[in-house]
This record gives structure tokens, sequence and C-alpha cells, in this order.
């Protein structure tokens, strides 16, 4: 007999219509959604590093720190919008209060983009790893490629029969990906670190300063677990106290363990190495860079088994993400209800999951002739989610506006009174910001600029009819015809 | 032993209607307090609140026939659906917050790979359960 239990992600309950309304049960604590958004923000240091080094060069580690800047804002701006608003669908939710549904689909649609490139980059880079055992993974584009779109195909199939995940992978993948990436750092600091070294590579590699900002927009995709946590926000245990809680954790040990690494990186191979050979697979660089033979033998077997495993469980997870917003989406009428249609026999969104892995798999595609497929599938990524991020903070801004007596258990400080209305400064700031970045990436980046707005427009027309057919306003939805 | 509070989780087999009358002879006696529950397993494809339909009307007509079944014995017994990621947490959930004294499971003869098996929920429950439990198998 137990005398207590440690309740794990996934573990809340509801009633639905026997006791006539729904008694949600929350038992997730601050270690569970800690666990499951690390989970998903620790598996992109995998990628983001080699990303961002691709334009940032030796500037890397400052873009990282730059974006780590804002990151904060960003997740302060959540927790106060998660603690306010603990349901699903984060800066989809968050619009949706804060200006109006037209504002929520947007927000959501612009989140299910980076959603779909996040599936597609954790799949692309899940080869290069693998290449550790078979060096065609690595160094063919065709076989490499291939084996991407096979990755989210198998994930696809998985999904639409419903695999049974126990919350254990969630906090196993946590722990394994905490355990790496500090044991690498303690190791790279103890047999690598050289100040004078590193410092003289990121004054000889400085990039022009537009690539340093498209660096700051591409380091954004190291930072996508926020809104993961606010998506769990709907299972979590006072919600108001443990997901603000949860994010100030995240934020303490994303930037400490992302310095970390950046440092390592750029004193284990030059800012040219790590944006060529290692782009893709940046932490099997530093592994296969470490002076001792012995450590390498161990560890490079090793990253590469831990970071394809953590890539697989970060791809699988986006594809259930994107399914939950899609239904979250589809239950407020903002999406076609095929979306939210359930496979009769799987209990799985099925179209939903089918028709976004097609997506990702169409955006792995020019991974077999394209040079710089990698450098485009995270401008596109940074195009998604800095649209999603400003929506979030504009949303917070006008909730402060229209909104001022709302309970707000967890209220962003440092605020500048206007006409009696308080406007947190961090949010201002963190709009203004990511406004000027996700500018200068349309302007510099043509790949991103007509297919991410050319999604956006797709979406928007997509709306248009969809709120035609069911005779709704494009604004709002009368809540009688919010779908049960 | 003293049975007050009597937890049943059932999934509409025949094991769970010989443990639903198990409980109420045990909860006569003391004129305890049943609770029969039917939890409903959310894929984590949707969010937790999705409602499925048939799944929802099975739990629905199974629980109604076990409240039959009590008025049958001359005994009341509360029902209630959960939709949860995992039974057996769900379970466990459920006594620790209703603080029941036991959990009567029904358990199903399987078989799997030629070995009798138990299952996930069965031994899940055994291991965290707060209070005894009692496994009726059929």
């Amino acid at each position: 007999m137990q005398t207590s239990r440690q309740p794990k992600p996934g573990d809340r309950f509801f009633r639905p219509r026997r006791i006539k309304q729904f008694r949600l049960r929350r038992v997730l604590g601050i270690p569970a959604v800690f666990s499951a958004g690390y989970g998903n923000v620790g598996s992109s240091i995998y990628y983001a590093l080699g990303i961002v080094a691709l334009v940032a060069m030796g500037a890397t580690p400052v873009a990282l720190g730059i974006a780590g800047i804002l990151f904060i804002f960003t997740a302060l701006t959540y927790a106060e919008g998660t603690a306010a608003l603990p349901e699903a669908g984060g800066s989809a939710s968050f619009a949706r209060h804060g200006f109006n549904d037209l504002f929520g689909f947007i927000a959501g649609w612009a989140l299910m983009l980076s959603y779909i490139v996040t599936i597609a980059i954790s799949a692309f880079t899940i080869p290069p790893y693998l290449g550790y055992f078979w060096e065609p993974f690595k160094d063919s584009a065709v076989i490499g490629t291939v084996a991407s779109m096979g990755i989210v195909v198998f994930l696809m199939a998985l999904n639409v029969v419903g695999i049974k995940e126990t919350s254990f992978v969630n906090i196993g993948a946590a722990v394994l990906d905490i355990a790496t990436q500090v044991s690498l750092v303690i190791i790279g600091f103890i047999l690598l670190f050289n100040p004078t070294l590193i410092i003289s590579r990121i004054v000889n590699n400085w990039p022009a300063p537009e690539n340093l900002i498209i660096g700051i927009a591409l380091a954004a995709i190291a930072y996508t677990g926020i809104e993961t946590m606010s998506q769990m926000a709907e299972e979590t245990k006072r919600p108001e106290q443990n997901v603000p809680r949860a994010l100030v954790m995240m934020i303490v040990a994303v930037l400490v363990i992302f310095a970390g690494i950046s440092l390592v990186s750029l004193s284990a191979m030059t800012p040219q190495e790590l944006a060529s050979d290692w782009s893709r697979d940046p932490v099997a660089g530093i592994a296969a860079n470490l002076p001792l033979a012995l450590l390498q033998d161990v560890l490079k077997p090793l990253i590469a088994i831990l970071a394809g495993t953590i890539l697989l469980i970060a791809t699988n997870a986006g594809l259930i993400g994107i399914s939950r917003l899609a239904f979250s989406l589809g239950k407020h009428r903002l999406v076609p209800p095929a979306l939210s249609r359930i496979h009769p026999r799987f209990k799985t969104p099925y179209i939903s999951i089918i028709l976004f892995s097609v997506i990702a798999v169409l955006i792995i595609i020019p991974g077999f002739f394209e040079a710089d497929v990698f450098k485009n599938m995270g401008a596109l990524y940074a195009v998604g989610s800095l649209l999603a991020f400003m929506f979030a903070h504009a949303s917070i801004i006008s909730l402060r506006i229209r909104r001022p007596g709302m309970p707000r258990p967890f209220k962003l400080g440092w605020n500048i009174k206007i006409k009696k209305r308080e406007l947190p400064v961090s949010a201002i700031l963190g709009i203004c910001a990511l406004g000027i970045i996700w500018i200068i990436i349309l302007i510099t980046q043509p790949y991103s600029r007509w297919v991410g707005l050319g999604w956006m427009v797709a979406g928007i027309i997509v709306y248009y009819f969809y709120r035609k057919r069911e005779n709704l306003p494009l604004t709002h939805t009368p809540e009688n015809q919010e779908k049960q | 032993m003293e049975f007050q509070r009597i937890l049943v989780p059932v999934v509409g087999s025949e094991a769970d209607v010989e443990a639903l009358k198990l409980a109420i002879r045990l909860a006569k006696k003391e004129k305890g307090k049943i609770w029969s529950v039917y939890v409903v397993a959310i894929k984590r494809a949707l969010p937790l609140d999705a409602e499925i339909r048939p799944e929802i009307d099975e739990a629905e007509s199974i629980l109604d026939h076990m409240e039959i079944l009590a008025e049958e014995e001359d005994y009341e017994v509360e029902t209630d659906i959960l939709q949860a990621r995992e039974v057996g947490p769900a379970i466990i959930d459920e006594a620790a917050e209703r603080k029941v004294d036991l959990i009567l499971l029904g358990v199903k003869y399987k078989r799997r790979f030629g070995q009798f098996s138990l299952g996930s929920v069965a031994p899940y429950v055994l291991k965290n359960s707060p209070c005894p439990v009692i496994l009726y198998q059929h």
C-alpha cells in the first residue's frame, strides 16, 4: 500500500455530463509541468545551436543571449496570461480573450505553423545524429531527407492508431535531457573552456548586423517550450500559482544550460565548423571534439542515441501538440470541424494528424536539393512563433486595458500608467523587439516571407469561408453556438 | 475490517457486476457508501476535455446498468464518469479524493501471449492504492 503518490503529467481528470457540469480535477504539480516543458525546450538545443551559427557565426552565444532576454519577457507574459486564463490554446486563447475570435484564429494559425516546422526540423535533425552509426544518414542529402520524411510518416501512423504513451516518457525525456546537457557542459568547461580562444573566435567571426538580427530571430527556436507549458495549464493543479513558478524555473534552467552549451561549442570548434560540418548535429560536434579519445568513444554513441531519442520524442510531441491545438480551435469554431473529427475506431483526431504530417513532409522535401533548407526552416519557424508571441504580448496589454479588474493571480511588475491603466513594460518591450525582428525576417528571407505569409493568407481565407458557411460573425461566436 | 466507503471501478464486464454485488454485501453491514466510476481514457493527441460521444454513451449505459443492479439489491450507488490520460492513476486519485476504505476491482480472466495476465490497471492500483484493494476475478 502506498501512502503518498506523486502526480505525473497527464494525471488530470474531469467529469462530463453525469454531474451536469464539468468538474476539473487538476493534479499536475510544478515538477510535472516543468519536466513536460523542459522536455520540449531541451530538445531544441540539439538543433538550435547549429541553425543560429549558420547566420550569426561567432556571435552565436550573443544571439542566444539576446534571444534569452526576449524569452524572459515572453515567458513572463505567458505566466500572467496562463495564470489568468488557465485553458488550452496558449497565445490563441489569450488573443481570443484579449481581442476577438479573428485574432484568436490568427494567433492559433501562426502557432500551428511553428508546430509544423518544429516537427519538420526535429525530424530533419535526427538522421545526422544517427550518422555516427551509419554515415550516409549524415553525409547523403537524399538518404537523410528520406529518413526524416520516413520518421514523420512513421509517427503519423503511430498517432493515428494511438500509441499508449505513459507519463514516464515525458519525465524520462526531461531527466535524460538535463543530465546529458549538464554533463556535457561540465565536461566541456573542464576540458575545453578557454576564454581567450572564445573571445577571439567571437570577435574574429562577428557577423553583419543584419545576420545578427536574423540569428536572434532564429534563436527563438530554442525557446519553444513556453507554449507547451501554457497548453498544459488546463491539466495543472492550482495553475495560477504553479504554471508561473514552473515557467520561472524553466527560464533559469534554459538560460544557464544554453549559455553553457553555446560557450562550450565555440571552445570545441570554430564557428565555421559549427555552421558547416556540425550545423544539424552541433551537440555531436562537441562530443567529437573532446580532447580525450576515451571520452569521445563513450560520448559519441551516447549522444547519437540520446539526441536521436529525444528528438524523436520532440517530433512526436509536436504532432500531439498541434492535434490538440487544432481540436481546441475547433471547439471555439475557429477552424473547420474536419480538423476535430475523431476516428471511430482509434479515437484519435486522424484528419489533423495526417494533414499536418503531410505539410511537415512537404517542408522537408527541399532537403533533397536545396543547400540552405535548414536555415529556411528556422526562419519559417521564427515567422510563425514570433507572430504568436507578439499576439501573446498584445493580448496581455489589451486585457490590461479592456479588463483591468479581472483576477490576475500572477501580475507582471514594472508597469507604466496611462489613463489609469497599468501597462507592463516587459510586454511592451517584448512586442516592439519581436515586431522589429519579425519584419526584418520577412524582408530578408524570401522563402519564409512567401511560405509564411502564404500560410497565413490561406488560413484567413479558409477561416472567412468557414465562418460564412456557418453563419457566424468573423469576430465572435455566440456562446450558445460553441461546441460542447 | 469495516468498509464504509467503497469504490468500484467498472468497464462493463461480467466481473464488474459480481464486484458490485460483493461491494453491496460489504457495505450493507456498515450502511456504507458505494461509488462506481467509469474512466474514459483520452489519447494524448486530444485535449483532456474532448468529448468522445460513443465512449461517453457507452459509459453512461454501463453506469445506468450498475444503478439498476444496485436498486435490485435494494441499495444505492453513486456513479460517475472520469476522463483521464490513464485509467490506473484516475482510479487512485478518485480513491484518495473520496477517502475510500476499499477499492473493489472486477478483473476478467485474460491471457496474453499464452500467459495469464492482469493487464496494466489492476497492478497499478495494487501498487499505488492508499487503501486495501480486493480483486474479484470472474
